[in-house]
């Protein structure tokens, strides 16, 4: 399938030496990978308020420092269409003056304290994070929560926030991959939330007023479902006593959340080209449907698209895009998960006049998976890279929190980062070759590209009907 | 780099210091560094601390762009074919086999130096030294593996630096600053270069600066000490040093009157970047010029976020900071220009923002908050193996020895209001800048219509 050492020719050996002795490592069978809980239950605490909100401590005392958020399960997606953009734009605007600051003093506070304290918010959450040395933990977490709390949406910040949001958006059209994940998502999910960029548009941030953002903030912030948590060198009596005292009084009513209906993906293959005529490298985007944050065979989905595309030099996409033919850098596949749904989507970038021939990879890749099932050593190859992977990616206290809060917004099970490697252990090869087929399909995909369309369109007539637009 | 960020500037703070007294207690985990240096001439630094079961294995070539002659970007290319293959192993079979174990691998070229690291769990060690071992002794490179990297090398360079406006403005940038240095060549390479490096080429590079005596292996995490060095001894211990590993001579002249550059790029946003003559790396008005760049640059306190960004509303983004090499160093402006601004007004705040730094002291509020910025960053910066082995081993390549925390610690406390002036004004004066913009094409003139 791939060129192995086999088809050199003509090699010209540099350095010298063999290995002698026992044999190379890659050459013995893996050693077990070391078992142990992910999340220490000694240093792990959680409690609730009165209200609703749920306290979560991981002690680590090895380093003077300290990390927390209040994070509400409430995103982009919890508000309407008409409101795109709405979320995000309250989330900046917190950023820029709580309490008893203005939006400089704010800035001034944090910023001696050599921390930072930053809202921020996706399409199923928005929090409040705070990092910086353990013994700011009391000033820190006031100005925490004095951005969840107490926010002064001045009208002078509101409008100067809306005058650099109406510049990011012209100059988000600099970035192809931007601009390519902006016309996937309309391709993909018209009419729904989904549809428009997490920041909006120019049509809807040209109108938020001063009631937006508080109505915003308002049905985002509230006690229920809300998680406080603090990891780092503090004790769990200081944190939850910190947590009464600032969150204890938080009242706020739970809002009735809206949510349209999710589109299916397109009926046919469509093709957008967005024109940039200067560019020598087409981005191109391949996107069709996907599956929930909760659905349950994300497992199988996840070690499927290992194969497929999301496990590096491992994945067949990369195999074949990158290294059997040098067309790309990057070329990678994978699924954006989030509550109400989501989308699956192949990627890569190459000189214009060989987009074509890279989106029939794509969707060759794509198909293959259905067509020809996934190997056991393929599979095999895929749980072990997932298993290692998982374990490194928590390394630090920091993202084993991150990891307990992504289950609780999402209202998975608790212990998920411990039973990870079972359950990936436990599904059988045939489940992971279901996932294939349950969820690819080459024909019911958007393409988009990015690059000059005068070069594009003759190449990409042949995928389905083509759209031109500009930026 | 093979698959993320080419390290091209924006490393402004290197291993930074805590500045308060809570922190003199903090035990610096890297002051465990035991160095082994083998008959050949390898150096291996090790950092056992079984606190997480990872560890991050990393190989420091003492070699980067300034170290190309006939080609540029022979570097940075030749890490990508460190990975198609040896003797004993498949194009990427090397890749493949580290991802098996979930581990993180990746290289980046700089201007000074190569690096490859493996961030594994920690019984995956052993395969990582076997593995590093044997592209050092047994690599393979012929035509059809270096034709098909190449292709991906100016994949990376169009994605990078071709089709991206800041890419554009960097290397422009660099090119314009250095007359003569090595430095002026973008890591990545000349597209023409690329397209003609050659198999000798890459051997002859390889035998030059890839022998165990220019090289430093760091080893940071949990692991035993002894059986680690006893398989890197035997794995690696039987390379070949290289006989000779060349340096370009050159040194930049002094500059002498600012130069200025434009590139015409389909851009909403213009770029306006600068760049200053500055010191190199271990200098000790480094301290200084960190602290200059934090008041700068950090946070939404910041000076030329201040100005720039929130009151003038003529830029999207600015900052400005040092950034160290060993031959020399750099102060570098980037500002990113609102599309409802003129690039004149943008660049006229920028530089009275520098100006500023240069006639009047900055206040002890903002020095001390500063300071205070690298010490937490500093603190961050301990968190992972992969963290440590990275400090551990910049700071062998430049200075042949850890530095210690308290060591960067007294130098970020010693800094004055008036060192930071000093330093402003030493280094930053107009007649030794150089700009480049990055603007949209003047339109072409209409059609000429009939008189």
């Amino acid at each position: 399938m791939r060129a192995r050492w086999t088809v050199l020719l003509l090699p010209v050996l540099l350095g010298c030496g063999v290995l002698g002795g026992p044999r190379p490592a890659w050459e013995e069978p893996a050693p077990p990978p070391r078992e142990g809980t992910i999340v220490p239950a000694e240093r792990l605490h959680r409690s609730l308020l009165d209200n609703g909100v749920q306290v979560l401590v991981l002690e680590d005392h090895r380093l003077p420092r300290v990390s927390m958020g209040l994070v509400v399960p409430r995103g982009s997606a919890s508000l309407p269409l008409a409101d795109a953009g709405l979320a995000a734009f309250t989330g900046e605007l917190l950023n820029r003056g709580a309490g008893e600051r203005d939006a400089l003093a704010f800035a001034q506070a944090v910023d001696s304290l050599g921390g930072s304290v930053t809202a921020a918010g996706d399409w199923d959450s928005t929090g409040v994070y705070a990092s910086g040395l353990s013994r700011d933990f009391e000033e820190l977490s006031e100005l925490l929560a004095d951005v969840v709390l107490r926010p002064r949406f001045e009208p002078e910040e509101l409008e100067r926030l809306r005058a650099q949001q109406l510049a990011s958006f012209e100059r988000a059209k600099d970035d192809p991959r931007t601009l390519a994940s902006w016309n996937l998502g309309e391709a993909l999910f018209p009419g729904h939330p989904f549809g428009l960029p997490r920041t909006g548009t120019p049509q809807t941030v040209a109108r938020f007023d001063d009631e937006d953002v508080r109505r915003a903030h308002a049905a985002l912030f509230v006690p229920a479902g809300a998680i406080f948590y603090a990891t780092g060198d503090v004790g769990v009596e200081a944190v939850r006593a910190r947590a009464e005292a600032l969150f204890g009084g938080w009242r706020g009513e739970d809002p009735e959340a809206e949510s349209s209906t999710l589109p299916g993906p397109p009926r046919s293959r469509q093709v957008v080209i967005v024109d940039r005529p200067e560019l020598g490298q087409a981005t191109v985007l391949v996107g069709g449907a996907g599956i929930s944050r909760a659905a349950p065979d994300r497992v199988a989905v996840s070690l499927m698209n290992v194969v497929l595309g999301g496990g590096g030099f491992s994945s067949r996409i990369m195999s074949r895009v990158r290294e059997d033919e040098g067309l790309a850098y990057y070329a990678y596949s994978g699924f954006a998960k989030r509550r109400q749904g989501g989308y699956f989507m192949a990627a890569t970038g190459t000189r214009v006049p060989e987009a074509g021939r890279a989106i029939d990879m794509l969707l060759d890749e794509i198909d293959r998976a259905t067509r020809e099932p996934l190997t056991a050593e393929e599979i095999a190859h895929a749980r072990s890279l997932a298993v290692g992977r998982f374990s490194l990616g928590l390394e630090t206290s920091d993202a084993i929190v991150d990891g307990l809060v992504d289950l609780d917004v999402y209202a998975l099970p608790p212990d998920s980062l411990d039973t990870y490697r079972t359950r990936v252990a436990r599904l059988s090869d045939d489940e992971v070759r279901q996932a294939a087929i349950d969820h690819l399909d080459s024909e019911r995909v958007a393409i988009v590209v990015v690059g000059p369309a005068e070069q594009l369109e003759p190449q990409l007539e042949r995928f389905g009907p083509v759209r031109v637009v500009e930026p | 780099m093979r698959f993320a960020a080419l390290v091209v500037g924006v490393l402004l703070l290197a291993p930074a210091a805590p500045a308060q007294d809570s922190l003199s207690d903090l035990e610096d985990p890297a002051a465990r560094t035991r160095v082994t240096v083998l008959d050949n001439g390898l150096t291996v630094l090790t950092l056992e601390d079984s606190s997480t079961p990872t560890a991050s294995f990393q190989v420091w070539v003492k070699a980067g762009s300034r170290d190309e002659t006939r080609f540029t970007g022979i570097a940075h290319l030749f890490e990508h074919m460190m990975f198609k293959g040896t003797r004993n192993l498949g194009p990427e079979d090397y890749t493949r086999y580290v991802e098996a174990r979930g581990g993180r691998l990746n290289a980046f070229t700089s201007r000074d130096v190569t690096v490859y690291f493996e961030d594994v769990p920690g019984e995956a060690l052993p395969l990582v030294i076997d593995l590093e071992a044997e592209r050092f002794a047994n690599l393979v490179v012929d035509e059809p593996l270096l034709e098909s990297e190449r292709e991906v090398v100016l994949e990376e360079r169009r994605m990078r630096t071709e089709d991206n406006p800041q890419g554009r403005a960097f290397e422009a940038l660099l090119a314009l600053s250095f007359t003569a240095h090595p430095y002026r060549w973008p890591v990545i390479g000349w597209r023409s270069d690329v397209e003609a490096v050659d198999v000798a080429a890459c051997r002859e590079f390889f035998a030059h600066y890839y022998g165990p005596n220019n090289l430093v292996v760091v080893v940071a995490g949990d692991f035993d000490t002894e059986e680690t060095l006893a398989r890197i001894r035997r794995s690696f211990g039987k390379l070949e040093p290289s006989q000779s590993t060349p340096r370009n001579p050159t040194r930049e002249p002094e500059q002498r009157g600012e130069r200025r550059g434009t590139v015409h790029f389909d851009v909403r946003a213009p770029i306006v970047a600068t760049a200053w003559h500055a010191p190199p790396t271990g200098h000790p008005d480094g301290p200084a010029l960190d602290v200059l760049s934090v008041i700068l640059s950090s946070g939404r306190s910041s000076r030329l976020y201040r100005r720039l960004v929130n009151d003038e509303q003529a830029a999207l983004s600015a900052s400005g900071g040092y950034w160290e090499l060993l031959d020399s160093g750099i102060f570098y402006g980037m500002v990113g220009v609102r599309p409802d601004a003129t690039v004149d007004r943008a660049e006229e705040l920028f530089f009275e923002e520098i100006e500023r730094t240069r006639q009047e002291p900055v206040s002890e509020a903002e020095l001390d908050k500063a300071k205070r910025g690298i010490e937490v960053d500093l603190v961050s910066r301990l968190r992972t193996n992969h963290q440590l082995a990275s400090r551990v081993g910049r700071d062998w390549v430049s200075f042949g020895r850890v530095r210690p925390l308290e060591e960067r610690i007294s130098s970020i406390r010693a800094v004055s209001v008036e060192d930071v002036r000093r330093v402003a004004r030493q280094y930053l004066k107009p007649e030794g800048r150089s700009v480049i913009r990055v603007v949209p094409p003047a339109p072409e003139p209409a059609a000429e219509e009939d008189a």
